[in-house]
């Protein structure tokens, strides 16, 4: 190699280093000299992850060659700020909430620091642009503008700038904030362990294809290759989440591009590139099938020889390429039909959609003497991760311990095995630790995305705007895999008839199979999808009728008492409410400029799902330690508001409580993070747990202070008696007699079960504990000529049932939201003949600081009739609304018909052009 | 197997010329904005990076009253802090604005987006418009100049010699009474590829006009004039029907793809479209 010495200035001291031409600014701060806090989210330009100063000048340190700074000054997050010590701008995205994830936070820092290096108080727009090389998924930019917004007008302060009041409802800074915030949290691709070696999967380059041989032989051969596992020499079982089709590696064919056909692991990732392009996998082509519509037609190529074949836990008839099927009815339709004075009919099409966390996948493994495989990885699910490998492998679970990273964004994508199989059997045959990290490219081929929908629907209304009847055939194409379609397809049919009573209502839902990338459960998965075809149908209706859509929609919103399509009874329903203060926020009633347009869309959500079980235990100082076996994948539930509700069952201050991580060896199970679960569901089993604990320390005060349980309470530090706060013991004492006395600790558990939610109706989910209602608003102009949207400013109604930490719960609206105007306005997973044309950010394009438009949050508290204080989940439904408010702003402003998302210019432009015609 | 190359940093423009004439397979590396983003794709197949980003030489921009001449080494975000006044500044502000993000601007370099030869290389167009030339240098040969137009010769390809650097853009400026308009169209606001960009200039006599150049970007395998357009101007007033010609006629001048990023009849339409937003604009300034 050809190594050379670089001398220059990093974060103020004289560094001296020895690099090769090919290392990266970005390789050498993080590999040479460990500072992990710049990171890397795609490599090309295109995410701002790893913006450094150069010479005071924020750019992209994957773009420079590490030798280009050869005297230079480089600043890096580590040089900004230190916990206890931050930057004003730090102290600034920690006191507005600006942190979730906190991947993409290192970089926005240094953005923001070098647009204040030179500016003191910078308008809105410059802070916009500012950042707008920075992608982040998670926050919707709406809360960094904000914190740049606070420190340009001296509103930001040291010693403010970290809320500790954890009291019910006060927006606690989460305990994560600092760590995050200064580059000191530690993600997958951060872990490093002595000897490590590198990974990568080779995939397959074909749709379908036979493989007709495969031989390493070359590859092995290779200088530094340690290690190549494909499936000749794995012991495999199939694996999935409802359907159990999948495999870690092809058996005798491929059924995508992109399939995993081997992994190779060698000293350099160079090398194992090079090494797995040596393997030679001889392949015969199969005619492929792309569309779900042709796939499920009777001579159409089959992906899966028996698709009956593989274990599924519903009930369906399956044959050919069609992997899962449901009909839910309600009423009589045709009935429903003839009592209709109209009828709309429309077919409504969205496309496939990345998860888009700026984090890629990372997984590295590590074999010990006894033979137990460790894997460090970026998952939402560590149990079900072990669980999967277990499977998938076919090893007792006992041989996997999951090490879960800080997560760098999830959003489902993180919910799947991705590296972790490869990277332990990688691990296993070389014997050194292995870390395998996907390109931005693979990721947005090698991962599982958001199932396209094809959603047909039929409505009867009478011209009052009375709903009568409402048929829906939805297909969804999964891709080579069917995985999650199942559970796709079944919330989706709950999403069918919107929030909205209709009382005969007949919805089909298909799931085919095709060789296109294989799909999973992203953020809401089919919300965004239904949200759009209902919300477009229903002011497709309006039109109909020539009835004002907010009217159309107040006139048949649930009520308490209402029935879900799967025969849940509805109670604490606002969804009337959400859409009265969405249209007041929004001006609803007046008057539109030519050309510009408001839209407005409701929907409603699960919230909570499965039990959990929460443990409390002391300290000997009268502190405690919140042991629950889940993850934060960012919004920070965890973090603050399961604190919170611990501290609140305790009656202590949050501060005194610590969130204890660990890994599968040593945390109670857990179902993992998704499914809006974490502060209703982890957040009342911590309640519960403080309440249990809470008992015990009473008891053991009782004792001391010789007087009924009843008579204590437990004030901060201290159980006292009532009334009489002379007569107090303090709960470091309380406990330290307890530990010597026990030798152990005072532990409060709980759990809560996973009842089943009562339902009238067979579904395969049936009912889910406090749904959440919403509604959004938007106002927009378009540019007929180019088909441009311009958003103009966003209302977003959401009714949480008791907002235990606004802005938390507000950050999780913002980031929703720019997640569903992407998915309206420009995502999509362009696939032609199954080749992702668009692998990477640079055109696969999440919402820019400059795209978000002004976003006003508003929480609606209607509290759950179940659940612990009212708590309704608010972490999945803000990402639905906006595929369909936006649709609606665009019929409103040009008067056209939509079909499909995104609603890019083009698109726009072929609406136009079919309305004039 | 793997290729390694060498990497050489000269001290000046001459050190630099003379280490591309003196070896083979030798790159010049400027911003790194896209040879960075090549080498994260597929290993580069070069021997040797020469990095320019460290000469001052090519970092300066010249101007008199009547010519402007930028640095190779100029930074779009240079560019972007750049006032040089009248219709090179209406030009270039959007331009500059609507290039990548404020990372990228901070390191891309003029001269690195004309090499590329991208058919999307946002300065293109600007710079056809302006009738800007390149001035290329050699060890051997010394300077030459070129009219853009002839140094985009097709897809990814360029007049550059190997042995050759970019040293300079140069243009006139044009005449305080000159007319301009520039838009880019993409699918974002912020670090958005050009779908079509477009940018003109127009010198009317009343409501004759007497010279026109019209550049266009992502409509045809490299960036180019609109020369029917045009010509369909040349000494036509500024009427309703002149601008549907000439609109027209710009899209006989491109010769989009179809691509994921757009179809070409979107494209094509956009040219049109665009053209007549650009001439109604400069006619009701
Ligand atoms: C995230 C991202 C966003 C982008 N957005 C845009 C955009 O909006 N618009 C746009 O037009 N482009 C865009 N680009 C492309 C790129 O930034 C530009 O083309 C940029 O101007 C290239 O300049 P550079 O200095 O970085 O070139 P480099 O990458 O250093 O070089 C580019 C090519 O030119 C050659 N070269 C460079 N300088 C010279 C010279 N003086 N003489 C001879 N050859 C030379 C190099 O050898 C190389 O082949 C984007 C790129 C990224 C990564
Ligand atoms: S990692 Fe450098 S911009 Fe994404
Ligand atoms: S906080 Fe920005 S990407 Fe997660």
């Amino acid at each position: 190699m050809n190594k050379k010495t670089l001398n220059f200035s990093l974060n103020g001291l004289a560094e001296s280093i020895e690099v090769t031409p090919r290392t990266r600014l970005l390789d050498a701060l993080r590999n040479k000299l460990g500072l992990t806090g710049t990171k890397e989210g795609c490599g090309t330009g295109d995410c701002g992850s790893c913006t450094v100063l150069l010479d005071g000048k924020a750019v992209n340190s994957c773009m420079v060659a590490a030798l280009q700074v050869e005297g230079c000054e480089v600043t890096t997050i580590e040089g900004v700020g230190k916990p206890g010590d931050l930057h004003p701008v730090q102290q600034a995205m920690v006191q507005e909430g600006g942190i979730q994830c906190g991947f993409c936070t290192p970089g926005m820092v240094m953005s923001l620091k070098s647009l204040f290096d030179e500016e003191s108080n910078p308008n809105e727009e410059a802070v916009r642009v500012a950042i707008s090389s920075n992608l982040c998924r998670c926050t919707g930019y709406t809360k960094i503008i904000e914190a740049a917004r606070a420190l340009g007008a001296g509103e930001v302060d040291a010693k403010t700038a970290i809320n500790k009041d954890g009291a019910l409802g006060s927006s606690m800074t989460r305990m994560d904030a600092e760590e995050k915030v200064t580059g000191r949290a530690i993600y997958a691709e951060d872990v490093q362990l002595p000897r490590m070696i590198h990974g990568v999967v080779l995939r397959s380059p074909y749709a379908h294809a036979k493989i007709l041989s495969f031989d390493s032989s070359e590859a092995e051969r290779l200088p530094g290759v340690k290690a190549i596992v494909s499936a000749a020499d794995t012991d495999m079982d199939y694996f999935g989440y409802e359907l159990h089709d999948y495999r870690v590696f092809a058996v005798d064919k491929v059924r995508f591009r992109g399939e995993p056909v081997a992994a190779v692991a060698a000293t350099t990732i160079d090398i194992a590139r090079h090494a797995a392009s040596k393997i030679k996998v001889e392949y015969e082509e199969l005619p492929a099938v792309f569309d779900p519509e042709a796939a499920m037609a009777d001579d159409a190529p089959l992906l899966h020889d028996d698709c009956n074949a593989y274990a599924l836990d519903w009930e369906t008839e399956r044959s050919g390429n069609l992997c899962y099927q449901m009909k839910v009815d309600d009423g009589d339709i045709e009935k429903g039909f003839a009592e209709a004075d109209e009828i709309v009919e429309a077919e409504y099409e969205t496309p496939e959609a990345h998860p888009g966390s700026i984090e890629p996948h990372s997984s590295t493994a590590m074999m010990d003497a006894n033979g137990r495989i460790t894997v460090w990885t970026t998952t939402q699910k560590p149990f079900a991760f072990r669980g999967f490998l277990a499977k998938a492998l076919k090893r007792p679970i006992s041989t996997f311990k999951i090490i879960p990273t800080q997560i760098g964004g999830g959003f489902g994508g993180k919910l799947f095995p991705c590296l972790e199989p490869y990277a332990a059997l990688l691990a296993e045959r070389a014997d050194l630790p292995v870390q395998m990290t996907l390109t931005r490219e693979e990721e947005m081929y090698g991962t599982l995305l958001r199932h396209p929908s094809k959603v047909k629907l039929k409505t009867g209304v009478k011209n009052d705007g009375t709903l009568v009847a409402h048929s829906v055939r939805m297909l969804f194409n999964t891709g080579a895999y069917g995985l999650y379609g199942p559970n796709t397809s079944a919330l989706a049919s709950l999403m069918a008839t919107g929030p909205y009573r209709i009382p005969n209502v007949s919805i089909t839902g298909l799931v085919a199979y095709t060789n296109n990338v294989p799909c999973g459960s992203v953020r809401c998965p089919g919300g965004p999808q239904m949200a759009f075809a209902v919300e477009a149908h229903i002011d497709k209706i309006a039109r109909c009728i020539d009835m004002d859509p907010l009217a159309l929609r107040l006139k048949n919103a649930w009520e308490d008492g209402d029935y879900t399509c799967s025969g849940q009874k509805l109670e604490s329903v606002s969804i009337k409410e959400c859409l009265q203060k969405a249209a007041d926020a929004i001006d609803w009633d007046k008057p539109r400029q030519p050309g510009e347009g408001k839209g407005i869309a409701a929907n409603w959500w699960v919230s909570g799902t499965w039990g959990t079980q929460s443990l409390i235990e002391s300290n000997e100082d009268g502190t405690f330690r919140l042991i629950t076996g889940t993850v934060d994948m960012g919004p920070g539930g965890l973090t603050s508001s399961v604190l919170q509700l611990a501290a609140e069952g305790l009656g202590v201050p949050v501060d005194s409580i610590t969130l204890v991580q660990g890994d599968t060896d040593t945390m109670p199970w857990d179902h993992g993070t998704g499914g809006s679960r974490m502060t209703f569901t982890i957040g009342k089993s911590a309640y519960e747990a403080a309440e249990d604990i809470k008992r015990q320390l009473l008891e053991e005060a009782a004792n001391d202070l010789e007087a009924s349980v009843n008579d204590l309470e437990l004030v901060k530090d201290r159980v006292q008696v009532c009334g009489d706060p002379a007569s107090h013991v303090l709960l470091s004492k309380l406990c330290y007699q307890r530990h010597k006395k026990h030798g152990g600790p005072m532990v409060g558990v709980s759990s809560v079960l996973d009842d089943p939610v009562p339902t009238t109706k067979k579904h395969p989910i049936g009912g889910f504990p406090a749904p959440s209602f919403c509604a959004h608003a938007v106002e927009l102009s378009v540019d007929e000529s180019t088909g441009e949207i311009d958003l103009k400013r966003y209302v977003a109604v959401h009714d949480v049932g008791n907002a235990i930490n606004p802005v938390g719960c507000e950050g999780q609206i913002e980031g929703g939201v720019a997640m569903g105007l992407g998915m309206a306005l420009m995502e999509e997973i362009r696939e032609e003949e199954g080749r992702v044309m668009n692998p990477g950010f640079a055109d696969y394009l999440l919402l820019t600081a400059e795209d978000m438009p002004p976003t006003q949050s508003i929480l609606v508290e209607q509290p759950a009739v179940e659940g612990p204080f009212g708590i309704k989940g608010v972490g999945e439904p803000p990402i639905a609304p906006p595929t369909g408010a936006v649709a609606n702003a665009l019929i409103d402003a040009i008067d056209v018909d939509v079909a499909r998302l995104p609603l890019t210019p083009e698109e726009v432009s072929a609406r136009i052009r079919i309305r004039q015609s | 197997m793997i290729n390694d190359f060498n990497f050489v940093q000269p001290s000046s423009v001459a050190e630099a010329l003379e280490a591309l004439s003196t070896n083979d397979g030798v790159q010049a590396l400027a911003g790194g904005t896209n040879v960075m983003v090549n080498m994260k794709r597929a290993p580069l197949q070069t021997e040797c990076l020469i990095d320019l980003s460290k000469l001052d030489e090519l970092k300066t921009i010249c101007e008199d009253d009547d010519c402007i001449r930028l640095g190779a080494g100029v930074t779009i975000s240079e560019l972007l802090n750049w006032k040089p006044g009248g219709v090179v500044e209406r030009l270039m502000q959007p331009m500059c604005h609507a290039f990548a993000g404020p990372l990228i601007r901070n390191l891309a370099t003029v001269g690195g987006n004309v090499c590329d030869t991208s058919a999307a290389a946002d300065l293109s167009p600007v710079l056809l418009a302006l009738n800007a030339s390149v001035e290329l240098q050699s060890a051997s040969q010394g300077s030459r100049m070129l009219d853009l137009r002839d140094f985009f010769q097709g897809v990814r390809k360029t007049a550059l010699r190997k042995d050759e650097l970019l040293t300079a853009i140069t243009f006139a400026r044009p005449d305080d009474d000159a007319r301009c308009f520039y838009y880019k169209l993409g699918k974002r606001k912020a670090d958005a590829i050009s779908i079509v960009s477009i940018a003109m200039i127009l010198k009317l006599d009343k409501d004759i006009v007497s010279a026109s150049s019209i550049g266009l970007g992502a409509v045809a395998p490299v960036a180019l004039r609109a020369v029917a357009a045009e010509n369909t101007l040349k000494g036509a007033a500024l009427n309703d029907d002149t601008i549907s010609a000439a609109a027209e006629a710009a899209v006989s001048d491109s010769s989009p793809i179809d691509d994921f990023r757009a179809g070409g009849d979107y494209r094509r339409q956009m040219v049109e479209v665009l053209v007549k937003k650009g001439l109604n604009a400069i006619k009701d300034a």
